[in-house]
């Protein structure tokens, strides 16, 4: 006998019906369940996401999306700018909490650089993240529906996120080098294949021009965003376009490109050598200091520069105040320096992203490569405006191909220091073994690896 | 059964004729073999038949039978079923059942099933197991051993709860492996909430989800004085039918009821003292060691303080706090209405000033019986508690209490001058005296559970009737994380940090569910039954989580707008969830029980919202001591059981999105995509879950085993792995890992004395957990804690997901494919509990004992103090094998080399509860009370190894996998207690 023990109290037979068995429940309530049962999906309560911004954003989420542009751009470049400058041998990263800036970076004994370590890693997956955004904002200027944009501002506006594009390819081209980049990676799930070297230049430099195209045609056209990046109005912005542009020309060894692009660009020979597009920084809540700048005479965490930088230069050349020297010299990991890199004096100046006296070098350059004796003159010309400004008399050597060569890249070295082109400089006229070796052991890197996870 | 009938009635016809058409009325008696108290609700059932009557207040029941031969079936849960001749006039006795055999057992969400029956472990508290012996805090410290499968460990001896309960294992990597709370068929939610105090400690870098703050969870709004009994479900074999929640198992919580008679009032008042667990004493100075740690400067301050030296563990953590619970409970009806009104008043100090948890919970359930066919039942909780739990754990700061007390010697004075004004801490950021009395850490809760069931019985008949359930359920809450950092505190002002700190969090959950169920039983004979039940539930999840830090206070104002900069996060967790389940149950004669089921889920959750996940489930139980062959004196139990289930787990809370966060840039806000891709087409963790186990009883059932065996497994588990980075993303979330549990569970009942003056029960529980990661699409990778030098935890294929490994020095055992160390592992290799209960006479004593061997903690409390050489054992030369160095030296030279001296043994014994009570005899109250007095302790005894205040501690909260650090936690209390319980 089975002992009831459901909880219903069998007393009441009042309430006898037919037999139902339970199987008739099940479709019963299937019926109700599929039919009443649907859930909505929910929308991210927190953040907008990249479905919606990307389907159709309003002008206010189009600038979001270039504000985090700007601001991204600078996220890690520190590494950047310490990877170049200490493989570069400008200066030393001395740092109590990770001895990788002084072992792997400079290649002491064995050490290697490591394809799974924070000075690749970083500045790779940074740089990476401001082309995602610029995908985001591409997708958004073709998709939205918005009233407030014309169709010149959306030509315009890609324009704008390509050049952007363009630049942070760039970026990644200088740490990898022979190791190539990936170009298309709009989709997570399919990432395009890395490109050689060559075909990344041409990859660059094609974005580039195209976009140049697009900002000429529409040039007195304002964007429908405001951009801290040269000029918010297109043809003025087609300027800065065209001086990244001369940039690549020299790496790809475009002489008469560079000259060209030089002229579109806001090169100007007599013009203020500060002239140019920066990253900046701010002491704001929430927002960036300058990574790059440490008070004088720091220890534990600092920057000081490589003693040839102040051995190599000219007497009287202004441009050491880049380099003031300590109060008392530092070691750490058998490398001494006296003198601090202190071309950023506070905490919230702005970097160079590329500016009139990197210009007026490469057209020095170009038409020193170039060749004949009016563009040496001119060469010379312009490397005298830059030796003026350092308080240096006139250049006095020979006035051949390769004797300007030279003077062009030692004027490069002080004029640029420590903003990322040293070994750049170095590497791509191939006298990375000129840099100077301070430990027996160690070593000058031509490139990084490729990142672990890629 | 009819056929039967007939022949019967025939055969009385012919043999019989005086008793043809007697129908006998049996008049009868049911009291308690104990107290001779009369029993109300007993059933009693004609055998064969079904003929049933209940008895009354009095204990008086009447029923009318077939014939005087007739057996009468004598029924009542928690006592031994009898089965007598019928006779005019019966008084009958029942006893009380130890075995709990008889005891009734929730199965699917509508159905219950006799523990004899079942074919689950399910583990089973009853509300005396629970606060029977002493008084309780919160109903998730209650249940310390008094089940097998879980691994219970509090996170920090803070009042106000915090604990983590994990059933058979880790489940998840990800989220934190804590069960499903039900309550009265309410989902009741049990997160825990940071309050944001990471602006100040800055123990977790920006954006980081290893909160340090020590937050309390939710499961502590409950009052275990409610509770009637708890039954845990402790995997998927069992828990299959609630779906996607269940992966961590299914505590089902009932609270008390009322029953028809008198009014019944329940008052019990405890008055306790509760006082640091463990004490360490600190170390002894005298010049070279100053000088040693502490510098010229140092031994300057020790000199020109006169070489005084200060009782600081005792200052700091010697206060006995006052405890006083108040209970009151009335419980009473008729026939029709019954009613249970409880309310508790708690006020516990804490062993550290300033800390304590206060708490006020109102109960009322009522249950109404309308025209017969109708049952509706409603149940209100409302709660409002107050928690201010120090400010302790890990930082980067060097303010919280115990950071800053461990790298404070005890020559240096803290103490106020006359004026109320703190010395600055000469070696340290804080003066933790200062901040004891300044600072405030507080968690108010006000809560309201409301839950209503309906139960309509559309018909019943002899061979079958159908019912239907409606229920529906509120959980609303609001929690406020009040945290206080004056500006006068030595490291807000001057410009050490904001200018004092105001943090202040509103979270405010709305959670509503429903469920609507049929249950169909069919009895084709009286030894068979089908047993269906199907029905549709819904779950809405609604939490709001905002926190306010502002900081550059006006003076000591403590209002967000006297601020000179306020920032402010908001989180919104949003989620509904529907599903449906059907479960058949089949049950032959009680010999031979069968269940199938299966649930479908969907929900907003995964990344198709619309997609239905199945959790199936099989089982069967099989009484072979209920087969008519079967005959032993000796052996009165013996069931075989086997189960099989499978059960999910959500993907934690917006890993399907991919959104863009809000960054700063020149005074303006953009919008950046984030660092981790979200996967849209997400779906639950998998478990599957097969356990098999032997009940066995013998001598009546004096003696009872019950042995079961478990597999479970964990598929899809989500982590978030690196993924190329070209992609604009770091991380993804992807279903990358299995992980696999096995383990025994023994529990011997025994009832070894039971005689009339003198009865022992005594329950020993024996169980072990085993866990592996048995797939990995991702390379090793290491997690947790604080980095290989000092101990982190390694998720690797093939060794258990909680394997602790580190840096490893010459000797020690190394891992070839890492090349790290292996030091422990966060398990237990077995946790054995001892529950005793004796009697004498009116004496009534229980002992609830618990010992954990294996599991290892990552002490790094330890490391802190030897950094400021304030190590009670720096001096103490037990570590090093060759004697040389004392301990304090000898694990500051390991640093760097091993991570050896900060994995530990976390191996406990304790005394966990232990009451001695008196019932008193009713004649001194005019027969009109029981009173009963007695005096309880709650961690009486410890004894353990491990090098700190106490091994159950938990540095990151509830976390799945780093759950076993230590950085100077807020220490653990005992307590001493005097009990007073009135029932009249």
């Amino acid at each position: 006998m089975i002992a009831h023990s459901s909880i219903t109290n069998i007393k009441n037979m009042k309430y006898a019906h037919k037999n139902i068995t339970g199987i008739y429940l099940i479709p019963v309530l299937m019926l109700v369940f599929s039919s009443s049962c649907k859930v909505e999906p929910i929308l991210d309560p927190n953040n907008p996401g990249i479905g919606t911004i990307s389907a159709n954003p309003t002008v206010g989420e189009i600038q979001n999306l270039v504000t985090a542009i700007e601001s991204g751009m600078r996220d890690n470049m520190n590494f950047y700018f310490d990877d170049a400058g200490v493989i570069g041998r400008e200066f030393y990263r001395f740092s109590t909490s990770d001895p990788r800036f002084t072992s792997d970076l400079l290649g002491k004994g064995t050490a290697v650089l490591d394809n799974n370590t924070f000075y690749i890693t970083n500045p790779f997956a940074a740089a990476y993240r401001v082309i995602k955004n610029a995908n985001i904002l591409l997708d958004g200027l073709t998709n939205t529906t918005s009233s407030d944009i014309t169709a010149a501002q959306r030509a315009a506006g890609k324009a704008y996120a390509n050049t952007i594009k363009a630049y942070e390819l760039l970026i990644v081209l200088n740490l990898e080098n022979s190791n190539g980049i990936r170009l298309d990676v709009a989709n997570p799930a399919a990432l395009g294949p890395f490109l050689s070297k060559d075909e990344s230049f041409n990859a660059i430099s094609g974005l580039l021009d195209n976009a140049y195209n697009d900002l000429i045609a529409n040039a007195g056209v304002d964007f429908s965003f405001t951009t801290t990046l040269f000029s918010s109005t297109s043809g003025e912005f087609a300027k800065f376009n065209r001086a990244l542009a001369a940039r690549v020309a020299v790496y790809r060894q475009d002489w008469n490109g560079a000259l060209d692009d030089l002229n579109k660009s806001f090169f100007d020979i007599d013009g203020d050598l500060t002239e140019g597009v920066y990253y900046i920084y701010s002491s704001g809540g929430g927002d960036q200091l300058n990574p790059m700048f440490f008070p004088q005479n720091s220890s534990g965490e600092t920057r000081v520069v490589q003693p040839s930088f102040i051995t190599d230069a000219a007497a009287g050349d202004t441009r050491l105040s880049k380099a003031p020297k300590r109060t008392a010299p530092t070691t750490q990991d058998g490398l001494t320096s006296d003198y601090d890199f202190f071309v950023y004096k506070t905490n919230v100046d702005p970097i160079p992203i590329i500016r009139n006296e990197e210009l007026l070098l490469i057209y020095a350059e170009a038409k020193a490569q170039v060749g004949g004796a009016a563009n040496l003159d001119g060469a010379v010309t312009a490397l005298n405006k830059i030796r003026h400004a350092a308080n240096l008399p006139n250049y006095s050597g020979a006035v051949t191909q390769p004797a300007i060569i030279d003077e062009m890249l030692n004027q490069r070295r002080y004029s640029l220091f420590g903003e990322g082109h040293r070994w750049i400089d170095m590497r791509r006229y191939n006298r990375l073994n000129t840099l100077p070796i301070d430990r027996p052991g160690d070593d000058v890197w031509q490139e990084f690896p490729r990142p672990a996870t890629e | 059964m009819k056929k039967k009938a007939k022949i019967f009635l025939l055969l009385t016809v012919f043999v019989f004729p005086s008793l043809l058409f007697a129908q006998t009325q049996i008049i009868g008696r049911v009291t308690d073999a104990g107290s001779n108290l009369p029993l109300q609700g007993v059933t009693i059932t004609e055998q064969g038949t079904n003929n049933v009557k209940t008895t009354d207040a009095n204990g008086n029941f009447s029923i009318s039978v077939k014939n005087d031969r007739a057996k009468l079936v004598i029924s009542s849960v928690g006592y031994v079923t009898q089965t007598l001749d019928a006779s005019s006039n019966m008084t009958v006795t029942l006893a009380i059942d130890n075995t709990k055999l008889s005891e009734v057992v929730v199965t699917g969400l509508a159905s219950s099933v006799k523990r004899s029956n079942l074919a689950n472990a399910v583990a089973s508290v009853s509300g005396k197991d629970l606060v029977g012996t002493t008084v309780q805090s919160t109903v998730d410290g209650a249940l310390y051993g008094k089940f097998t499968g879980a691994n219970i460990s509090a996170n920090s001896g803070a009042p106000g709860g915090g604990i983590s309960m994990k059933l058979r294992g880790i489940t998840s990597l990800v989220a934190n492996s804590q069960p499903l709370f039900i309550v009265d068929g309410i989902y009741f939610d049990n997160s825990s909430i940071n309050g944001g105090l990471n602006a100040v400690s800055k123990a977790a870098g920006q954006g980081s989800i290893q909160f340090q703050d020590d937050p309390s969870n939710r499961v502590a709004d409950l009052d275990p004085e409610d509770i009637d009994r708890i039954e845990i479900l402790k995997g998927a074999s069992a828990a299959a039918i609630y779906g996607s929640r269940a992966a961590g198992g299914v505590v089902i919580i009932t609270t008390k009821k009322g029953k028809s008679g008198r009014p019944r009032v329940e008052i019990d008042q405890s008055i306790g003292v509760q006082m640091q667990l463990h004490k360490l004493g600190q170390r002894e100075w005298d010049d070279t060691k100053v000088q040693a740690s502490f510098g010229a400067a140092g031994l300057a301050y020790y000199t020109a303080n006169n070489k005084q030296i200060y009782d600081y563990e005792k200052e700091l953590y010697g206060n006995h706090g006052l405890m006083s619970n108040t209970r009151v409970g009335l419980s009473g009806g008729n026939d029709r209405t019954t009613y249970y009104a409880g309310f508790t008043y708690k006020d516990d100090e804490g062993i550290v000033e300033r800390t304590g948890y206060q708490k006020s919970s109102f109960r009322l359930n009522l249950t109404q019986k309308v025209a017969g066919f109708l049952d509706l039942a409603l149940s209100a909780n409302y709660v409002s508690s107050e928690a201010d739990r120090g400010y302790f754990n890990n930082d980067n700061t060097t303010t919280t209490l115990g950071v800053s007390f461990v790298a404070t010697p005890s020559w240096v004075n803290l103490y106020p001058d006359a004026n109320g004004n703190y010395p600055n801490n000469p070696f340290v950021p804080s003066n933790f005296i200062q901040s004891r009395d300044l600072i405030t850490n507080k968690e108010k809760v006000n809560r309201t559970l409301l839950g209503g069931t309906a139960t309509w019985k559309v018909f019943t008949n002899i061979k079958s009737d159908l019912k239907i359930i409606a229920r529906g359920g509120i959980d609303n809450y609001t929690l406020n994380t009040i945290a206080i950092f004056p500006q006068v505190l030595q490291f807000e002002k001057n410009g050490n940090g904001t200018n004092g700190a105001y943090i202040y969090g509103t979270t405010i959950t709305r959670n509503s569910n429903y469920n609507l169920i049929a249950v169909h039983e069919f009895r084709p004979s009286n030894t068979l039954s089908f047993r269906t039940q199907a029905g549709i539930t819904g779950e809405n999840v609604n939490i709001d989580n905002v926190i306010n830090t502002a900081t550059q206070l006006v003076g000591v104002q403590t209002n967000l707008g006297q601020a000179g900069s306020i920032a402010v996060s908001q989180i919104k967790t949003l989620q509904h969830d529907r599903g449906f389940f059907v479960q058949e149950e089949f049950n032959y004669n009680d010999i031979a029980i069968i269940t199938a089921g299966v649930r479908g889920d969907k929900s907003s959750r995964n990344g198709d919202a619309n997609k239905l996940y199945y959790y199936p489930k099989l089982s069967g139980a099989f009484n072979i001591h209920q087969l008519p062959s079967w005959k032993s004196d000796l052996i009165s139990q013996l069931k075989l059981r086997a189960a099989y289930g499978q059960s999910g787990n959500f993907a934690p809370f917006g890993a399907v999105y991919t959104p863009l966060v809000p960054v700063i840039f020149n005074g303006t806000v953009g919008s950046l995509i984030t660092l981790t891709e979200g996967n849209e087409s997400i779906g639950p963790e998998k478990q599957s879950e097969l356990e098999t186990g032997v009940d066995v009883g013998f001598l009546r059932n004096r003696v009872t085993i019950e042995a079961t065996y478990y597999t479970k497994k964990v598929e899809d588990l989500l982590l978030n792995v690196q993924i190329p980075t070209s992609s604009g993303f770091t991380f993804a979330w992807r279903n990358v890992a299995t992980i696999q549990n096995h383990g025994i569970e023994i529990g011997l009942n025994a009832i070894p004395i039971s005689k009339r003056d003198v009865k022992w029960v005594s329950g020993i529980n024996f169980w072990k957990n085993t866990a592996k990661v048995t797939r990995l699409d991702v390379p090793a990778f290491n997690t947790g804690a604080f980095g290989a030098t000092l101990g982190t935890y390694r998720i690797q294929e093939g060794k258990s997901p909680t394997q602790i490994v580190g840096i490893a020095g010459p000797g020690d055992k190394v891992d070839a494919e890492s090349g790290l160390g292996v030091f422990g592992d966060g398990e237990p290799d077995f946790q054995i509990s001892f529950t005793e209960s004796l009697t004498y006479k009116r004496w009534e004593l229980n002992v609830l004992m618990h010992w954990k061997q294996g599991g290892d903690n990552i002490n790094l409390t330890t490391l802190l103090s030897d950094i400021f050489g304030t190590s009670p054992d720096y001096d103490k030369k037990s570590l090093d094998p060759t004697g040389a160095l004392s301990n304090g030296p000898y694990r500051l030279n390991a640093l760097g080399t091993t991570a050896k001296p900060w994995v530990e043994d976390a191996s406990y014994f304790r005394v966990r509860e232990i009451g001695l009570r008196y019932h008193m005899p009713r004649e001194w109250f005019r027969n009109i009370a029981d009173v009963r007095v007695g005096v309880s302790a709650r961690n009486l005894i410890n004894v353990f190894k491990y090098n700190s205040y106490d091994p159950e501690v938990s540095n990151f909260g509830t976390n799945a996998i780093s759950s076993n650090v230590e950085v100077t936690p807020f220490p653990s209390a005992k307590s001493f207690n005097f009990d007073l319980s009135i029932t009249f």
